[in-house]
């Protein structure tokens, strides 16, 4: 199973799967997600790049970054732990090298920025301002591999001026990516709406670490990293959760998805899309493979629209199902 | 797929997969998974030992592009490897390549040395084989730590390599170090200049590679190494398996061995 082009796409029949977050529209709800495909170029042999509800290629920053030193991923029951530390060449290479072929994939291209501070998201998201065929920035405020003092992911107040200073000079739609580790993301959550974020990306990796203790050792190169794979489903549909009764932003849940049982799950809690992560790793097709159970798995829901199904997870106490999120 | 023991800890799976097995140069590697399992969740590396036309060939044969069958031969390490060990009959493995540069860039100098160290002679043996059917003589140095570890030599010799064996318990071959047995073959002086490598392609251990380049350099030799950087995807996009690669300002930069790599020239590794 080599280099043969993808599986086309069974009948997708009535079923629509258009998604809106906010003033982004995508063509279906399955993303990739930041730090796991690459600049998509990777992955040509692998997937129908143009196939894909959204690329969020590797988050850039405003210089290079060389990463954390090795070891930089250690896999764990159900899961991986990486701390590979924003390994990029900075945002001017990216434009340059990457941006072109990502450009040309004909899926949805969302920017994952990252920054040590407010003003350096404001630099980058003013330098990517007016660069055609972009089509939103996620903010990666919530990176657990780079620690700089303020954690502008932690804090509703920090989180909100962050997403408002990027919306002051970018006309781009906003997606904030959280973290999950934090005591309320509900009011992370809050903050990212009060700054005029579109949609909510949930969640980043959940901080971790793995020891060896024969040689009284930790694993990873920089001692702790973020866990993500079918570890920390059940922590990513909680924060979807929570979020979604927090706040009426639309989400993008992200967080152990490797089966279309798990992509269905994240809709019903509430999520309007996905981003598949770690499994691409373990199966380089993951992503179109999902996209190809899709209409099946929302025929047998019952429903013809994606966004039909978004949120109508029944709650103990509340017998209305609540209604999905509108596109604004 | 059909499975076997070659030596201690060791075995050596077949494995139909046409697409990687028609394709595959010397020193590529594949990612192989036990399919739909959480854990292990990830591939793992393995060098695409060798390849056949059939499940029952014990010789490679035809041309390579009629090759539906790859041999991997794998230690027993880890969660995967121990897993793939008892693999039930009917569970289905997911295969992804070939994959890496391999040893294209080796050159052909006449007198080709291998050197592998623990499991890496499996990189190593369709790279001789092809070199000695062109009519180079390679000579093939495998270092272990005891003569259990030895598996399947008479490949090494049927595909033509003249194969010298170290331990450092003295089990097999020359006691000690691969770099020992090097020394006993090649002394640095009064050896032979028409009989001494030109060339040197290794694969091991880091700690071995290390020492092997510099063995090399002594010997104003090249050499190529394929590392053994841990991967988690095998295909570029995860940014795990880097190894500092020196660039032509005197700097280095994290490079992805998967892709980039694992074949090295042994001087462009900073190997502190
Ligand atoms: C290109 C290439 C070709 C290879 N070919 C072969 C081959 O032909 N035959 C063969 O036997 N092996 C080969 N290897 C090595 C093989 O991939 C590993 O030994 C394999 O991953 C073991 O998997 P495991 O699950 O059994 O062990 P794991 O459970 O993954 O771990 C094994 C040990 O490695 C260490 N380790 C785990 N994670 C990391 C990490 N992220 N970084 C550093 N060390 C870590 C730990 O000490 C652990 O005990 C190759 C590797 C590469 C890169
Ligand atoms: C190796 C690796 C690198 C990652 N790099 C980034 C990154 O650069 N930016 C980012 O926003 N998220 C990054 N993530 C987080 C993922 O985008 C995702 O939020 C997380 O892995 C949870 O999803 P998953 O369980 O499907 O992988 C990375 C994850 C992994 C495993
Ligand atoms: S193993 Fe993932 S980038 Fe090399």
């Amino acid at each position: 199973m080599t280099n043969a082009p993808a599986d086309s796409p069974p009948d997708g029949g009535s079923i629509d799967l258009t998604v809106h977050l906010g003033r982004l529209r995508l063509p279906n709800p399955i993303l990739v997600a930041s730090g796991t495909f690459g600049y998509a170029k990777e992955m040509v042999d692998f997937v129908d790049l143009h196939r894909l509800g959204g690329i969020v290629p590797k988050t850039i920053t405003p210089r290079p970054r060389p990463g954390n030193v090795p070891w930089r991923t250690i896999e764990t029951s159900a899961g991986l732990l990486n701390s590979i530390g924003l390994d990029n060449d900075g945002v001017e290479a990216f434009l340059r090298h990457q941006l072109p072929f990502l450009l040309g994939c004909a899926a949805p291209v969302i920017v994952s920025i990252a920054g040590a501070d407010q003003r350096e998201f404001v630099q980058i998201a003013d330098r990517l301002e007016g660069v055609p065929g972009i089509a939103a920035l996620e903010l990666n405020i919530s990176c657990p591999n780079v620690s700089h003092g303020v954690d502008l992911g932690t804090d509703p107040e920090a989180c909100r001026s962050v997403v408002a200073g990027v919306r002051g000079v970018s006309r781009l739609p906003i997606l904030a990516k959280l973290t999950p580790n934090v005591t309320s993301i509900a009011d992370v959550a809050r903050g990212a709406r009060d700054g005029g974020a579109d949609a909510l990306t949930v969640i980043n990796t959940c901080q971790g670490m793995a020891v060896d203790w024969r040689r009284r050792k930790p694993l990873l190169g920089n001692v702790v990293g973020g866990l993500s794979g079918p570890a920390i489903k059940p922590i990513a549909l909680r924060c979807v959760h929570q979020v979604r009764r927090a706040v009426d932003t639309p989400i993008i849940g992200v967080g152990g998805i490797m089966t279309i049982d798990d992509v269905m799950e994240f809709l019903v809690t509430g999520a309007s899309a996905v981003q598949v992560g770690t499994a691409s790793f373990a199966e380089p097709r993951s992503s179109t493979r999902l996209l190809d159970a899709l209409p099946a798995a929302l025929a047998e829901a019952g429903v013809t629209r994606v966004a039909d199904f978004v949120g109508t997870i029944r709650l103990p106490g509340a017998p209305q199902a609540p209604s999905s999120p509108q596109p604004h | 797929m059909s499975h076997r023991q070659t030596a201690a800890n060791t075995y050596r799976l077949r494995v139909e997969c046409p697409g990687i097995a028609a394709a595959a140069v010397a020193g590529q590697f594949a990612m192989l998974r036990i399919a739909d399992r959480v854990d292990p969740l990830l591939g793992r590396p393995l060098a695409v030992y060798d390849t056949y036309r059939s499940a029952e060939d014990d010789a490679p044969q035809g041309e390579i592009s009629e090759r539906r069958f790859a041999d991997f031969v794998y230690v027993v390490h880890g969660r995967f490897t121990t897993a793939l060990k008892s693999l039930a009959p009917g569970e289905r493995m997911t295969l992804w390549g070939p994959l890496g540069n391999g040893y294209r860039e080796v050159p052909t100098t006449g007198h080709l040395l291998l050197v592998a160290g623990g499991i890496g002679q499996t990189a190593l043996l369709t790279l001789g084989r092809d070199r000695a059917a062109a009519g180079e003589k390679v000579t093939f140095c495998w270092g272990a730590s005891r003569g259990a570890a030895f598996g399947d030599i008479d490949d090494f010799r049927r595909a033509g390599l003249d194969v010298h064996l170290a331990t450092l318990d003295g089990s097999s071959g020359k006691r000690g170090t691969v770099i020992d047995l090097l020394d006993s073959l090649f002394p640095r002086s009064g050896a032979a200049e028409t009989d001494a490598p030109r060339h040197v392609a290794c694969c091991g251990p880091d700690g071995m590679m290390a020492a092997v380049s510099r063995w090399s350099e002594g010997r104003g030799l090249g050499c190529h190494v394929s590392l053994e950087a841990p991967m988690a995807c095998g295909i570029g996009i995860c940014f795990t398996c880097v190894a500092r690669v020196k660039d032509a300002e005197g700097g280095w930069d994290y490079k992805r061995t998967c892709i980039e790599g694992p074949v090295f020239a042994a001087t462009s590794i900073d190997w502190s």
